[in-house]
């Protein structure tokens, strides 16, 4: 495990922040991948940035809404009666 | 053409499961419990006329929610305060990187506690739409689409049917931009500002205490 991290090409902070929302996206594969996440091992910045980001996005993900209305599933109720 | 009594069937076992989160969609795109009435009624009249034109009905969500962006882009692009996206490319740059944790991890914040999360937990859900509901309109679809709806980039592009490139450039924008509203209201209702002050108190008890 050791000898693979050694292979691993250190990024710069800047090189980073570039991948930071593919990553939390889940489209960051192989090497880039590897890469931040080495960087993220060691840059406490950049770590709480991506935390961050996670947080902003779950929240997002949460946002509540109100319950479909009475009024539409009338309207589609008729709606699909006449087809 | 009018529908088969089955496939009418067809239709309706495959609609129904699917309109809550067709109208969730909708509630996120207009923020306005009317508009998002009308729009997903208006998607799923679409879906009804064209239904015999979906040949893979495994992808019926992807197809509704297709049929719902573009009906949501039509009625935008009706309204006169449709802002075209070239537009706001071209003279909107300054959000472009705009980074609300650049803004809230001050060094000396850091020292006390998250305020990163905190200012998220802060933030009513009622603030985020509204926010959400302010970016411009192919802005809004990427950001609702991919951080709400948690759809990937593949399935973005194929519902919007743009590159995967344009998709990724249209979330950083829409993100970036959003993240500035959310810091101005931050600002403006004071989450920030009480923050602030209660970190320099306890910063300056601090120091009295050392001394």
């Amino acid at each position: 495990m050791k000898t693979e991290k050694k292979h691993i090409k250190s990024i710069s902070c800047e090189e980073a922040l570039k991948r930071v929302f593919d990553y939390i996206d889940e489209h960051l594969r192989g090497k880039s991948r590897a890469e931040l996440e080495h960087h993220l091992e060691t840059c406490r910045h950049c770590f709480d940035r991506v935390e961050f980001e996670k947080l902003l996005k779950s929240r997002l993900s949460k946002l509540k809404v109100e319950a479909q209305s009475e009024t539409l599933r009338k309207r589609l109720d008729a709606l699909l009666e006449q087809f | 053409m009018k529908l088969t009594k089955d496939e009418q069937e067809d239709f309706k076992a495959l609609v129904l499961p699917l309109l809550d989160e067709l109208h969730r969609l909708a509630y996120h795109l207009c923020h306005n419990q009317c508009d998002a009435d009308d729009l997903a009624a208006e998607a799923v009249k679409k879906a009804c006329e064209n239904f015999r034109r979906l040949r893979d009905r495994a992808k019926i969500k992807p197809w509704l929610i297709r049929i719902l962006s573009n009906t949501f882009i039509s009625a935008c692009r009706a309204r006169k305060d449709y802002r075209a996206i070239e537009y706001v490319e071209d003279t909107d740059q300054e959000g472009e990187h705009f980074s609300l944790f650049t803004q809230i991890s001050q060094p000396f914040l850091l020292w006390w506690g998250n305020p990163e999360r905190e200012l998220i937990n802060k933030l009513l859900d009622e603030d985020i739409q509204r926010a959400i509901g302010s970016l411009p309109v192919e802005f809004r679809l990427a950001v609702v689409l991919c951080d709400v709806e948690g759809l990937s980039y593949q399935e973005i592009s194929e519902i919007l049917q743009v590159p995967i490139g344009t998709v990724r450039s249209r979330l950083a924008r829409g993100r970036s931009i959003l993240q500035k509203k959310l810091w101005h209201h931050a600002q403006e209702s004071g989450i920030l500002t009480r923050k602030k002050d209660d970190h320099e108190n306890r910063k300056k008890a601090h120091q009295e205490h050392q001394l």
